[in-house]
C-alpha cells in the first residue's frame, strides 16, 4: 500500500506475464478464441500482472517467469549489459522483476536485476552528466522506464546548473511591469 | 525549506542556493559612517570609513551597488591559494580539497557585483572554473563505484556539487536498496555481492576523508 499513489507502480502492474490456468473457469473468454466462455484447465494465457498474481495466490492459475528474464536475456546482460534493449522487452524491468520474485520466489531473477542495474546505471551516469549535446535517440530507447527517470533527473539538474552559471537575467521582470498604461477615455 | 522551484521537492534550484550563500560573511571596507545595524539575523557595524568589518554577502552587495564600500575577497580567492588548490585537486584522484561550502556561488556573486575588488579577476575566474571542472570529473568517476553498500560519503563537496548530483544519487541508491532487499535476492548472493565491495574498500576509503 505504500506505493498506492505511485503511477509507475500501477503501470508496472499492467505488464503482461504468461500464466497457466489450473482450474476450469466459467464466465470468462479468451480473446480470439472460439465462442465458448469457458477456460479449460492448463490453457496458457497472457495476463496483466495484477490479475495473474491474484489468480496465483488463489491457486487458480500459476504464473510463469516472463520471457524478459529468460536465459537469453541473462546471457546478453552478462555479455554487455549496457547495450541490451530492455525497454522493448519490459519497460518496467526492475519493478516487475521485484514483484515476480516475491510472487514466485525465484531469487535468481533478483540477482539478475542487481547485476543488470549495476552495469547499466554507470552508462546512464556518464551519458547524463557529461555529454552536453543531445544524444541520439538510440541510447534512450534502450533504457527502461526506471532508468529513463534517473537519466532525466540527472540531465535536468546538470542543465539547470549550467544555465545558472552562464548567467542570463538574474531577476526576471514581470511582463506586466514594462507595459505602459493606456490613457483612459480617448 | 527545500525546493520551491522543484515539484518533487528533492533539490534546490541554483538560484535558491545562491540565496543561501548570501548569508555567508565577508569583509568589507566601508567609505561612509553608519551606526550599527540591528537586524533580525544579527547586528552589523558600526561602519567607519577605512575600518574593515564583517557583513553578510547580501549586505555587502547592496552597499557595493550603491558605491558605499569595497569588498575584500576572501583569503581562498587569491591566485596563489587557488593555484595550490588546483594542483592538489589534480594530484589526488579521489580526495577533495577543503574549499568553502558555497565557493561556486560566492565566486559568482563577487564576479558579478564586485569585479573591480578582486585582484587579477580573469586569472581567479579561470582558476575557479578549472577547479570546478576537475572536481566534477572526480565526482563522476567516484559515482561509478556506487552500490547499495554506500551509506555515507564524507567528502569536501560543496553545496552546488551536492545539489547537481542529488537527483541521480538518491534515485540510484533507492533502486539498489530495493534490489538488495532480502526477499529479492538470496542471502548467499548478497554475501557474494558484498565481497567484491569489501575488497574494493581500499580505494574507496581514500575517497572518504
Amino acid at each position: 500500500m505504500a506505493k498506492y499513489y505511485d503511477i509507475d507502480d500501477i503501470l508496472a502492474d499492467e505488464e503482461l506475464v504468461p500464466a497457466v490456468f489450473l482450474e476450469a473457469v466459467n464466465g470468462v473468454g479468451l480473446l480470439q478464441s472460439n465462442e465458448t466462455n469457458r477456460i479449460e484447465p492448463r490453457s496458457k494465457v497472457e495476463l496483466p500482472f495484477w490479475l495473474a498474481s491474484e489468480l496465483h495466490l488463489r491457486q487458480a492459475a500459476s504464473v510463469n517467469v516472463p520471457p524478459c528474464y529468460n536465459k537469453k536475456t541473462r546471457e546478453e546482460i552478462g555479455a554487455d549489459g549496457a547495450h541490451v534493449d530492455l525497454r522493448s522487452r519490459c519497460s518496467y524491468f526492475y519493478q516487475l522483476g521485484c514483484k515476480i520474485v516475491q510472487l514466485i520466489g525465484d531469487k535468481t531473477i533478483g540477482s539478475l536485476l542487481l547485476v543488470a542495474f549495476q552495469i547499466r546505471y554507470k552508462e546512464v551516469l556518464i551519458k547524463a552528466h557529461t555529454s552536453a549535446s543531445i544524444l541520439g535517440p538510440k541510447f534512450l530507447s534502450l533504457l527502461t522506464k526506471e532508468e529513463t527517470k534517473l537519466y532525466d533527473a540527472a540531465k535536468s539538474s546538470t542543465a539547470a546548473f549550467k544555465s545558472w552559471r552562464m548567467g542570463g537575467p538574474r531577476f526576471q521582470k514581470a511582463s506586466v511591469l514594462g507595459r505602459k498604461r493606456k490613457p483612459i477615455g480617448e | 525549506m527545500s525546493g520551491q522551484s522543484d515539484p518533487r521537492g528533492s533539490a534546490f534550484s541554483a538560484a535558491e542556493l545562491e540565496f543561501l550563500a548570501e548569508d555567508e560573511m565577508i569583509e568589507i571596507v566601508p567609505n561612509l559612517r553608519i551606526k550599527p545595524l540591528s537586524l533580525i539575523c544579527g547586528d552589523f557595524g558600526p561602519f567607519q570609513p577605512q575600518i574593515p568589518t564583517q557583513v553578510p554577502i547580501w549586505l555587502a552587495v547592496a552597499l557595493k551597488k550603491r558605491g558605499k564600500c569595497t569588498i575584500r575577497p576572501p583569503d581562498w580567492m587569491s591566485v596563489e591559494k587557488l593555484t595550490q588548490v588546483l594542483e592538489a585537486e589534480r594530484d589526488s584522484a579521489s580526495s577533495f580539497e577543503a574549499l568553502p561550502f558555497h565557493y561556486v556561488e560566492i565566486s559568482r556573486l563577487l564576479f558579478d557585483h564586485a569585479r573591480d575588488d578582486v585582484p587579477e579577476v580573469y586569472m581567479v575566474r579561470s582558476l575557479i572554473e578549472d577547479i570546478k571542472d576537475v572536481r566534477f570529473h572526480k565526482i563522476g568517476t567516484g559515482l561509478e563505484k556506487l552500490s547499495s553498500r554506500t551509506y555515507a560519503m564524507k567528502l569536501n563537496l560543496s553545496a552546488m556539487e551536492v545539489n547537481v548530483i542529488r537527483p541521480f544519487v538518491t534515485g540510484s541508491l533507492e533502486t539498489f536498496y530495493e534490489l538488495t532487499a532480502p526477499e529479492i535476492i538470496q542471502e548467499s548472493q548478497r554475501e557474494e555481492y558484498r565481497r567484491p565491495q569489501t575488497a574494493d574498500r581500499g580505494p574507496r576509503r581514500e575517497l572518504r576523508r
